[in-house]
């Protein structure tokens, strides 16, 4: 169980990233309207993509704790656990620069 | 409506705040109760007891920062816009990322204060660490952009 939830997290923030790098939203937000367009990555107004790509991350986390075996990883979770929530903070930190500029 | 929500928003971020400080700096701490600082017996404390509450406050924060997102793009971020504040509106990019990324992480970090295993010690150290410096990046920045313009209009 522990095992699992440690996949999910670890497989959820990768999918995060690289939903936000890609631009890989599950749905977008359309403030306009109000409503949710699935697999669109624009809207005809302002719109929030943050929750799509929190979703993609979410469904990604779930299909990793239903494909990756833990014992697969078991002996690398522990060093897994702190280093890739730490490079994935690095990226964020470099994709985000161009405002600092 | 939107006052309210975001008042409890900071409320819960608060506590949030002092939970996982409290747990992060006990989870570096040498257990030595015979040292008398203040500070070494604000850490002797048992961290494990803070991870449910922790995640609990954790999703209230986010919940609630989640429902309050749109009324920031709505009023916030268009003036940030046009004043040209672009450190201001990379900062909540950041914390938009960092919302993301605690939050996904909040299973394995409860997970970690669930094993005994010592192989874990670390892992678990270091995860809280992390999440307590998004959290507190999160607090700051948060206060930042609601001294630029608060979500009221």
């Amino acid at each position: 169980m522990s095992a699992r939830l440690m996949v999910f997290s670890l497989a959820a923030a990768i999918a995060y990233t690289l939903a936000y790098y890609f631009d890989w939203p599950l749905f977008v937000y359309d403030l306009t309207g109000g409503e949710l367009r699935f697999f669109a990555t624009t809207a005809s107004g302002p719109a929030i993509l943050w929750y799509g790509w929190l979703m993609t991350a979410i469904l990604a986390g779930l299909v990793a704790t239903l494909i990756v075996p833990p014992r697969l990883i078991e002996r690398f979770l522990p060093d897994l656990l702190w280093f890739v929530p730490a490079v994935l903070i690095v990226a964020a930190l470099l994709y985000e620069k161009r405002w600092f500029l | 409506m939107i006052t309210a929500l975001l008042i409890l928003h900071g409320l819960a971020a608060v506590a949030l705040l002092g939970a996982i400080t409290h747990q992060a700096l006990a989870a570096a701490a040498r257990q030595d109760i015979r040292r008398r600082s203040f500070f070494a017996r604000f850490r002797v404390t048992d961290g494990a007891l803070y991870s449910n509450a922790v995640v609990v406050l954790f999703v209230l924060v986010g919940a609630m920062g989640a429902i309050l997102y749109p009324q920031y793009r709505i009023t916030v971020r268009p003036m940030l816009q046009t004043m040209d504040l672009r450190a201001a509106n990379g900062v909540f990019e950041l914390k938009e990322h960092f919302s993301a990324l605690a939050l996904v992480l909040l299973p394995a970090y409860w997970a970690t204060w669930r094993q005994s295993a010592s192989d874990y010690a670390t892992a678990r150290k270091w995860l809280t660490w992390i999440l307590a410096g998004l959290v507190w990046w999160n607090f700051v920045i948060g206060q930042l952009l609601a001294a630029i313009k608060g979500l009221v209009l």
